[in-house]
Parts: structure tokens; sequence; C-alpha cells
């Protein structure tokens, strides 16, 4: 459709550019900061945070690269990442379509039980979660971190999930039963589909999470075999120096994946879900 | 009558059956360490020995603790405006990229970017930031003379410091909003562009109400993570000066850390009371919490 | 679909598999081997580490079949100390062997039974090779449950390079003398002090404060009331020091900033430990060998002392097993022994409260040594002395006082309440 732009139109459209763009800029300059930084040395980056580079520091890349077991970290990262991340999606999903297409008493109840975990500050669960893991026998195991993760994620999948199920128009639903659609048919040839960006929403944020995640990774585990490389990361960091320079590096280097990742879940299982978008 | 009973017996089953991984991690991860909290946070444990119960010594001393009303204060303001400032500028941000101008696949992949990088690097490239001698003051002070700030060695303009660079992670909430945006049937909006209405009037009478469920959903989360902010905070200023930037998560953080575990649980368990309270109230504002009742719609 | 949700399915039970086979695998030692785990910290780019490692093979070699001590490697101090006590909290030892920093917050974990009584132990010819005076630091109510290692001493740093700018090149020996001296560097464009007010104990400013403290109130003075006129005149000069002759970013400022400043040049006197002389950073900066170590120009009538603290003590868990526990005894013989000391020093330019002959070469680290050999008397920080909770009241009062909100008297008080007797 050809437009004809009237004055308004031409204001709204440069206020809005000036608003994507300089979100655009808040978004880029940390992660172009993160790279220059990584490829100065410590002493640029003490005396001065926001120089360039005398030399290229290589060098950092090259100790980051160097970090013992990395590709042993790296993996046990990606498998911790991707199981807590398929794990979560399927019992959240499933819990949340009882909750959001399901009438029954006590419902509500539970829905605002399992969302209040929004709330909840997992660092004052240390001592439990430490109890819990070790007396079952799962101190240093990835699947000690896969359940943490997946259950520390639950309350804002839920919330997520629940929120997406919720505003599907009943009438599809409706017409399914007298399809003669049972309960599992209801849920995965109906709902699961239509509620598929939320899901995957949901999805990306366990993901990053499970990623990132630092401090539950230092606690449940003890040996290379179950550590993830938010610990190796942290190796450049000693009780009283931190090589910043080579850390930033290594940051480099584990944002790469998770990049692609978010990339992977989000464009590209949403990308082709635009049918119902509004055209532009 | 027999075959409903079964019936509804098989459903009650697939009910139960569907919600019971949930629960169970749910219990263990959850309801379980939050008893515990509950229990510790009446008894005076240090996190070693046994557990002295001590009654409600713990709750007295922390309503009476100056530095905890402190940072119940800072958590109102963190929640209110991640609620409300946050948010709905992410809404907006959606609602432009739904409309796909040139580039929304990229821009709603960098926007999010930010989530993905280390706190401990944005700490560090924010306090640079608002160092005296940084590029904010250099800015300020070239395009409006302003004098230089220590920004967040001021407790007059730390905590809005601390807060507004919170900016950098609207992707969050931008990309839940999108993906509920790119769900409003396109059969809505070409019915109102018949009937002559413009991009503001559409934007008004469709997709803000079609994304009233996402953005109740959103605002919710954002308070809650606003009530228990811990950690860039922490790492840009430990909650100072004069505790002008603390936060309760911060407050019991610190507490653990001085081996004060009984008041940590009694802090925690009172955040979690407090955020309850927060977002009920926000519920009864927004809408209820009933959530069949958006579907009638 | 079908395919697709195959494959899923696939994937998941992959996933799910993967960690449990993945294990950190249970060692199937010969039976009669005793194997011991140490949550070291000493790991990593830590400059203790590569003689820790070796220490440990070498020990390993030795007792082949017998005693095996594993490392576990413990990245991020903060983390760790979290670890340590979430642990001791869920009614487990940590590990077999591990760290605490010692101080009154730390010293809790004395009341608990999961950690090795060390005076039940220690005969006379190991006790010997401590130091006397941080071995009775270490005694908590008749129980040695950490044995000193670490410890360091908080000496300040000069740049004698900005000092000879304003033609100075000998250190002040008073008080008034050294506020010349400051005021003859700020005239030359120089900051004289990097103080800092941030983080959760206010680090360089806390170093400083304790300097004055302990002259003025003597090394006794961590007994005393923190409304003692002693702290009051410590906390009027360190404020002085803080909008006076510092940076302008000083209140909220953190140690790294602090430590910026100092790297840069940008000031000329600075407060840290024996660590921060094994930097590459501050090797790179063109002052490095014009830094003097020495203590401040006396407050008050105590002098010649130095402020120190216990860095790092060794903690054991107890075990019911003896053999067990005669084990880890055996392997700290070996670790306090004066060779494996002097090995460890060598390398990383550390402290310890055992006595070896090991002296070291390089100017810094030599300057630590013998600043620390000149002590007539050595006394804690406040941190050290006072612990977590006081520490914390004293960073985050301490920029309320240096912006002039509560005067030095109030923000003793502040303190003071924190303060457990």
């Amino acid at each position: 459709m050809k437009h004809t732009y009237t004055p308004a139109q031409i204001i709204a459209n440069f206020l809005k550019w000036i608003l994507l763009l300089s979100l655009l800029a808040v978004a880029l300059l940390p992660l172009l900061w993160l790279l220059i930084s990584s490829l100065r040395t410590n002493l640029e980056l003490q005396t001065n945070p926001f120089g360039w580079p005398k030399d290229m520091q290589w060098v950092n890349y090259a100790k980051a690269l160097a970090m013992a077991s990395l590709p042993r970290l790296l993996l046990n990262s990606a498998v911790v990442a991707a199981s807590s991340v398929i794990l979560n999606s399927a019992v959240t999903a499933m819990a949340s379509f009882i909750l959001a297409r399901e009438r029954f008493r006590g419902r509500d109840v539970l829905y605002t039980l399992f969302t209040a975990g929004v709330l909840v500050p997992v660092i004052s669960f240390m001592v439990p979660y430490f109890s819990l893991i070790t007396k079952s026998g799962l101190y240093n195991t990835l699947l000690a971190l896969v359940l943490v993760y997946t259950a520390v994620n639950i309350p804002v999948s839920i919330f997520l999930v629940t929120a997406f199920m919720k505003s599907i128009p009943k009438e599809l639903e409706e017409a399914s039963v007298i399809d003669g659609c049972g309960f599992f048919k209801r849920f995965s040839v109906i709902i699961l589909p239509l509620s598929r960006s939320g899901l995957v929403t949901a999805a990306t944020f366990c993901f990053i999470y499970s990623w990132n995640e630092f401090l539950m990774a230092m606690l449940l585990t003890s040996s290379i075999e179950s550590r993830t490389i938010q610990l190796g990361i942290k190796f450049f960091t000693s009780q009283f120096i931190t090589d910043y320079a080579s850390m930033y590096a290594a940051v480099v280097i584990t944002i790469i994946p998770s990049i692609v990742g978010y990339v992977f879940l989000h464009d590209k299982i949403i990308g082709g879900l635009t049918a119902g978008a509004v055209k532009g | 009558m027999q075959a409903v009973g079964t019936h509804r017996s098989r459903v009650w089953t697939a009910r139960v059956l569907f919600l019971l991984p949930v629960s169970v991690l749910f219990f263990f991860f959850f309801i379980y360490p939050f008893l515990f909290t509950i229990y510790t946070s009446f008894t005076s444990w240090r996190g070693i020995g046994s557990m002295k119960f001590n009654g409600l010594a713990n709750y007295t001393k922390l309503l009476g603790d100056p530095t905890f009303r402190k940072a119940l204060g800072n958590n109102v303001v963190w929640a209110l405006s991640q609620g409300f400032i946050q948010v709905p500028l992410a809404c907006l941000i959606a609602m432009i990229l739904v409309r796909k101008p040139r580039f929304w696949r990229s821009l709603r992949t960098i926007y999010y970017l930010p989530n993905v990088i280390s706190t401990v690097a944005l700490a560090m490239v924010w306090v640079a930031i608002y160092n005296v001698e940084g590029p904010l003051n250099a800015i300020l002070g070239a395009l409006f003379g302003a004098e230089k700030r220590n920004w967040l060695g001021n407790p007059d303009t730390a905590l809005f410091a601390v807060i507004f660079q919170t900016v950098i992670y609207i992707g969050y909430f931008m990309i839940i909003l999108l993906a509920s945006a790119m769900n409003i049937p396109r059969s809505l909006y070409e019915a109102a562009e018949i009937d002559g209405a413009s991009t503001f009037q559409q934007e008004l009478s469709i997709t803000l109400p079609m994304l009233r469920g996402s953005l109740i959903t959103t605002m919710t989360l954002a308070m809650a993570y606003g009530m228990r902010h811990f950690e860039s905070t922490f790492l840009m200023t430990g909650g100072g000066p004069a505790y002008a930037t603390t936060t309760m998560g911060i407050d019991l953080y610190l507490k653990m850390d001085a081996l004060r575990y009984s008041e940590a649980s009694t802090a925690g368990v009172f955040l979690i009371i407090m955020g309850t309270v927060v977002i009920t109230v926000l519920r009864k504002i927004f809408g209820s919490s009933d959530p069949m009742s958006e579907m009638a719609q | 679909m079908l395919k697709k949700s195959r494959l899923l399915a696939a994937l998941l039970m992959l996933c799910l598999v993967f960690p449990l086979v993945a294990q950190g695998q249970v060692e199937s030692a010969p039976a009669k081997e005793i194997e011991l785990r140490w949550a070291s910290i000493w790991v990593g780019n830590d400059s203790k580490a590569p003689a820790v490692e070796a220490l440990v093979a070498e020990y390993n070699a030795k007792n082949a079949g017998k005693i095996k001590v594993v490392i576990e490697p413990q990245p991020d101090y903060n983390a760790y100390e979290q670890k340590v006590r979430t642990s001791l909290a869920a009614g487990q030892a940590p590990a077999d062997i591990f760290t605490i920093k010692f101080n009154p917050t730390t010293a809790t974990f004395y009341q608990s039974n999961l950690l090795m009584d060390f005076a039940k132990v220690m005969d006379a010819s190991w006790k010997q090779t401590f130091d006397a005076g941080s071995l009775e630091q270490s005694t908590v109510d008749g129980m040695l449950k950490s044995l000193p290692m670490e410890t360091a001493i908080l000496p300040i740093w000069y740049n004698m390079d900005a000092f000879k700018k304003t033609g100075i090149t000998e250190l002040p020996t008073t008080l008034d003398g050294m506020f010349a001296a400051f005021d003859k560097l700020k005239a030359a464009g120089i900051t004289p002090t990097s103080q800092m007010t941030g983080d959760t104990n206010a680090w360089t400013s806390m170093i400083w404060f304790s300097h004055f403290a302990v002259s003025l109130g003597g090394t006794n003075v961590w007994e005393k009331s923190f409304t003692d006129p002693a702290f009051v005149e410590a906390a009027k000069l360190t404020k002085r020091m803080i909008t006076e002759y510092s940076t302008s970013d000083a209140v909220g400022l953190g140690a790294g900033g602090s430590g910026g400043h100092f790297l840069a040049g940008r000031t000329a006197v600075f407060s840290n430990g024996p660590w921060y002389a094994g930097r590459a950073d501050l090797a790179a900066t063109p002052f490095f060998n014009s830094i003097k170590i020495a203590g401040l120009p006396a407050a008050g009538s105590t002098k010649d002392f130095m402020i120190s603290r216990l860095q790092a003590n060794i903690c054991a868990a107890s075990s019911k097993d003896k053999a067990r526990e005669a084990a880890i005894v055996d392997f700290l013989k070996f670790l306090t022994s004066a060779p494996s000391i002097s090995k460890i020093a060598e390398t990383s330019g550390a402290m310890f409260a055992i006595k070896t002959d090991y002296r070291p070469t390089k100017a810094l680290q030599k300057q630590f040594y013998d600043v620390a050999v000149a002590a007539k008397t050595t006394a804690f920080d406040l941190e050290a002395a006072l612990g977590a909770e006081v520490t914390l009241e004293f960073a985050q009062q301490l920029g309320a006082l240096a912006l002039g909100r509560i005067s030095a008297e109030e923000f003793c008080a502040l303190v003071d309440r924190k303060i457990e007797r």
C-alpha cells in the first residue's frame, strides 16, 4: 500500500527513530565496551576505563582460550542449559495448560502460589538447596544444576506461558472439542502450537539464566566434571587480583554461544510464527 | 452416568498428572526452603550449631532497624519505577517493532543483548560512566554547562543512578510484550483500517487492550524484580553511601555475610510477604487475578 | 510434526541421561588410600597457585598408596566464602581442608563441632613452627579450630616520584609535616591520597583509620568502646583525608577505583597489603621502583607499630576416623613446614605466620618484610578486629561523615551500636 505522509506522521516517524536508535546505542555500547576492553591491558583498564587499546592485546584471548578444560566447561554448560530449558519448558507447559484452560476449585490458589515464586530471592534459599542436593547424593553432578535451574525458572515460565495460553480465544478450543478432540489432543494440537511464542520467550529466559548462573554452580559442584563455563571465567578472579582484561576476553567468548542460543530460540522458532502479526 | 463418571475421573487423572512435575519441583525448591526460612526466622541461629527459638525477636529487631526501613523504601521506589517506567517504555518499543519497521528483527535481537552480558562487566561500565570525571558529567557539562557530580557517591543521586542503569535491560520486558503483540489477529487491524482509524487510534483501541494481560504480567514481573533487586546495585555501590542504595536483597545478603542467618531469614520472609502485598494490590487495581476472565474479551 | 516431536523426545532423553552419566566420578581408589579434599582458593591466577600445586603433587608422590590430597579449585573469593558458610550451616564441612579469613565473624565457626580442634593434636615441635602471636590470636576459648597460615601487614604506600616533584625526598615524620607535604602535592596538581568509602568495607580508608586509631588509642584500642576519644579523633582525621586530600570521587568509590587512581599516578599515597605488590599492572607503572612502603606518622602516642591481619587460616573437617584425622594432620604439618612455606613465599611474595629463613629479593616485597620486621608491635585492622557487621556500618557511615551529614561523634556512636559485647 502506498502512503502519503502527513506532517504529523513525519514527526512521529522521526521521534520513533530517535527512540529506536538511542536505545540501540544503549544496548550496543556495553557490548562494544566489553569488546574493546578485552583487547586492552589491565593497567589501561584501571587507569582509564574508556580508552582505546594502545596495542591490541590478543594475548588476553590466548589466555582465555588457554583456560584449563575450556571445552569440557563449555560442553557442561551447554548440556546443563539445554536440559534445563527442555525440562522447564516441558513441565511448565503442562502445568500452565491446566492453570490456563481448565476450571477447577483451587486453581487460582495454585496459580498464585506458583507465580509468587518470582518474588523469592533465591540467595536466601542457599542453605536448604545445599542440604537438598547433598542429601539426595546429587552434589557435584550436572543433574543437580539442571534440577535447580529448572526449578528456579518455574515461576517465571508459568507466569508467562499461562498468560499466553489464557489469551487464546476460547472458540478455537470449543471447536476442537466439538471435533472430538480429547484432553491430550487439545493440549498438543490446539494450545501448545498457539502459545509457542510464549513458550519460546520463557525458554529464552531459562536458557540465559542457566547459561549465566554462577553462584549455585559454585555452591553445588566441586570438580571439573560437573562445573560450568561461568566458573571458568571466575578463575581470572583470585582473592586479591582480578585479571579483568582476560576475564572480559573469556566473557566475550562465552557470550557468543548465548547469543547464538538466543537467536536460535527466539528468532528462528518465533520467526516462522508471524502469520497473525500486524503488517507494517 | 457411568460413562460421565469415568470421563470425569480420567480428566482429573490427566490434570493431576500434568500438574505433578511442577508441583514436586516447586515443593522441594520453593515450599520446603520457604518453610525452613520461616522456621529459622523464629530462632537465633547463626548458621552453626542448634537453633534456639527466640520468638518474634528477629521481627521486632528488623522492623526497628533503620537500615531495613531505608531498604524497604528503596525497594518500593525500585518496584514502582520498574513497573511504571520500564514496562511502559518496553511496551512502546514493542508496539513500534510489531509494525515491522526497517531492521526490526536485528533491533529485537540487539535490544535483548545486554541481558546476556555479565553483570560484573556492566557494573564496571556504569561505575565508570557515573564517575566524577566520567563521560556522563562530560556530556552534561558540554550540553548544559552542568557542574560535575559524583552520581554514585552522593546519597541524593545514587538511588536514581542505580535505577536508571536498568534501562539497558528493557529488552527483557520488550520481548515478552512483542511476542504477545505478534499474536494479535491481523484481521482486527484490517477492520479498523477500513473504518478509517489512524495508526495511533488503532494502537489505543486494539493493541493496548489486547496487550492488557501481558502488560499485567510484565508489570508484575518488573515489580517483583524491583522488590528483590540485588546484584547490579551491590556490585556498583555495595548499598552505599550511607545505605542510600541499599535494598532488602542487599541487606539480606549482608546479614548472611555476617552469619546472622536467622535475621537474614526474617528479612527474606518479610521481603516475600511485602512483595505479595504489592503484587496483589497491583492485580486488584489493574485487573482480576482470575486467568479465565480475560478470555471473555 | 510427529518426526519433530520424536526428535525432541530423543533430545530430551539424551539431555536427561547425560548429566546422570557425567557425574563427578567417584574415585575407586585402593581401599587403604585416604583421599583428602582441599577446597583451595590458591588456584587459577592466584600467585600462590603454582607453588601450592607443586607441593600437593610432591606430597602425593611421597605418600602414594596411603594419602592423596585432591585440590578442589575455588574461584571467586566472595562466592567461596558463601560456600563455606552455607555448607557449615547445612551441617557439613565444605571439604576436608579449607581456609577462612579469621575475624570475630568467622570465629563463630569455632562453635561448630564439624571443625577439627588443632589444640588437641598439636605437639610442641609443630607449635614451634608458628608465630606465637598469630597462634594466640587464632585461639578462642582454648580451641584452635583454624591454623594461622597467611598473614598480611597493611602499610601505607608512597609514590616517591610524586613527592620528588614537590622537592620532598624524605617522608614526613610528624602528622603536621605530612599535611604540609600533602598541601605541597596539591599545589603541584597531584592529589595526595587514594581514599574510598565504597564496597562493604571502605578498604583503603579503613586501613588509614586503623593506623590513626591504633596510634591514638594504643594497640588494644579495639577493645575500647567505639565512642572513645581515640576513635572520634581518628574519624576526624580520616574525614579530613577524604575531603581535603583525596580525589573528588572518594565517597562511594570502590577498591578498584582507589587502586586505579594510584596506578594511574593521579594519587601519590595509597594503602594495601602485600598481594598488591605482585600485580603485573603495578609493575608496568613508570614509578614502580620509586614506591616506598612505611607506616603513617604517629597521630598519637603509640609509635612504631604496624597494622596486620590473619589473611588465611586453615581449617580441617573433624572426623571420627582417627586415621583420617592423622592424615590431615600429616599433610598440614607438611604444608606448614618451613621449606614448604618458603616455596610458596618465593613465588608469591605473600607473608606467613610460619617462621622461615626466606627473605624476598624483589625490592617491593623486601620492603614489606623489612617493615614487618622493624615494627615493634602489631595491631589488627578494624575489620580483623571487629568483624563484618561493624566494618559494614563503618563503611556506610564513613560516606555520611565525609559528606558532613553526621559529626565524628555521631559516626562513632553509630558504629558502636554494631559492636557485640
